[in-house]
């Protein structure tokens, strides 16, 4: 099963990805923030990184910068909110090495086709 | 389904249409509609204007699936959206809504168009993602303003015809309570605009006034917040008659109160020295040519008060009519003390202004004569308070 780990710290959306992803047969693991993500990257190794920007503490950015320091082959996907700065994160995500991004609000089966699209490659 | 909540839903769409609010009743609707009749979950898509895309604005459920606000989203070309905008709804069934299970019924049916075929399958997958059974369609004439996705009941019974028949009632409900709250918001962002133009209209007027006589340079802005410091004042002290719309005559009172100079000849305006006799006389007129001048704007009925009446006197000396205390409205009370204040405190070629102890000083030695000492009192208080 493709592992997937999902970065966000609005519970709701974690529950709600969560599920929507396990319901496609994906092995889904969460974490709450950046620090959690890093923790959780010592002992294990998604397929794939869904990871927001705005999150609190540690962004997204920073957190994908850190994640590639760890392993450069990581894939991350960002998940981008409504302002403009933060759409498309600014450019920034690309100098790091993000492979995609999603605005939110986001179409769900455009969420779907992005995430496996990466899980399959 | 028992009559009650039918009618509570009922009497809170017929509440919607009043409130101009949408998200709050929205969510109440949604709210509502998850306990009484009891679905896993429920959701509405709203369009949203700017963008031009329906987002998810409310979701609810103990059970099923809670879409976080502003997570999801459907284009228009997405295939439920393009389902009920080409009302394909309505070609397929007789009764304004797509429920999953008869859809996948249909998609049995090889007598139908093969097109028409795709479009349900692709639309009935969105309904899959988002786990609803039912979705409503919320039309206002041909515009799709939103739509209600329903999830499973939590019985897992189907739903009954008679619900079904009411949910297309309270979208159309729904539907008319976004247009009302669209349009509101529309009128009121004009109304602003308008008031926003008549504001510096007034106040280019003003300026007009004030580049006429050349002693006074200033002095109408000055006059304008002063006497709002004093309303406000006055309103600090539980003054019934100030509120909002009571400053804003003020203000306007204040901007346009010397606007009878116009019809003063300049060479009255700025003597150099003190007027006498018929000068006195044309100096005077100021107050009711002023008036006369604004009269035909209804709106500005208070203001116009103010203007007429800011050279009454508290002790009835003043004019032009000679009224006394509190005969005089208080907007034109105000500005008296307010332009005297100014007046005061301003140089002229021939004297030299008062320092602001020495006008206020003035001002309280004439409370109960020139002054409302209501007025007055609040007038020190600011000074004391070193506002002015």
């Amino acid at each position: 099963m493709p592992r997937l780990l999902i970065v966000d710290d609005e519970k709701d959306v974690r529950e709600f990805a969560a599920n929507f992803f396990r319901k496609r047969k994906i092995d889904v693991t969460t974490a709450s923030s950046g620090e959690e993500a890093l923790a959780l990257l010592q002992n294990e190794k998604p397929d794939l990184i869904m990871l927001d920007i705005k999150m609190e503490g540690m962004d997204g950015i920073e957190t994908l910068r850190r994640v590639k320091l760890l392993d450069k082959d990581m894939k991350v996907i960002m998940v981008t909110g409504k302002k403009p700065e933060e759409e498309n994160c600014g450019g920034k995500c690309a100098e790091y090495g993000c492979l995609d991004y999603i605005n939110k609000p986001l179409e769900l089966d455009e969420l779907e086709d992005v995430v496996l699209k990466h899980l399959m490659n | 389904m028992t009559i009650d909540y039918k009618k509570e839903l009922e009497s809170a769409a017929k509440t919607m249409i009043l409130v101009h609010d949408t998200q709050v009743l929205i969510k109440l609707i949604v709210r509502m509609i998850v306990h009484k009749v009891k679905v896993n979950h429920a959701a509405i898509l709203l369009h949203d204007t700017e963008k031009d895309t329906y987002v998810l604005t409310v979701s609810r459920g103990a059970r099923g699936l809670k879409v976080p606000k502003g997570f999801a989203r459907m284009d228009k070309d997405n295939a439920l959206i393009q389902f009920f905008t080409q009302r394909l709804d309505e070609k397929l069934f007789n009764h304004g809504v797509v429920v999953y299970e008869e859809a996948q019924e249909l998609l049995k049916n090889d007598e139908i168009d093969a097109h028409l075929k795709q479009m349900l399958k692709d639309a009935s997958y969105q309904m899959e993602i988002f786990d609803s059974r039912v979705a409503i369609p919320s039309f206002f004439r041909d515009e799709l303003l939103g739509i209600l996705l329903l999830g499973q009941k939590e019985n897992n019974e189907v739903f009954g015809r008679d619900e079904l028949d009411f949910f297309v009632a309270l979208a159309s409900d729904v539907a008319m309570a976004i247009r009302n709250a669209q349009l509101f918001r529309d009128l009121e962002k004009e109304l602003d605009a308008k008031k926003r133009l008549f504001v510096h209209t007034t106040i280019a007027l003003a300026a007009a006034i004030d580049a006429k006589d050349h002693y006074t340079h200033g002095h109408t802005a000055r006059v304008t917040s002063l006497s709002l410091e004093i309303a406000k004042k006055l309103g600090e002290r539980n003054h019934d008659a100030i509120n909002e719309k009571f400053l804003e005559h003020l203000q306007f009172a204040g901007l346009l109160h010397d606007i009878g100079k116009i019809g003063v000849p300049e060479s009255i305006l700025n003597k150099n020295g003190t007027l006498v006799g018929d000068e006195k006389k044309k100096m005077q007129e100021h107050a009711l040519l002023g008036s006369a001048i604004l009269q035909p704007i209804k709106e500005l009925e208070t203001a116009i008060l103010g203007v007429k009446y800011h050279h009454e006197r508290y002790d009835g000396s003043g004019y032009p009519e000679g009224l006394k205390g509190d005969q005089i409205p208080l907007v034109a009370s105000i500005i008296s003390i307010a332009d005297s204040f100014d007046a005061m405190t301003t140089d002229r070629p021939y004297r030299k202004g008062l320092s602001r102890q020495e006008a206020v000083d003035e001002i309280r030695r004439q409370s109960g004569k020139q002054f409302n000492p209501v007025i007055v009192e609040a007038l020190v208080e600011l000074y004391q308070e070193n506002k002015i």
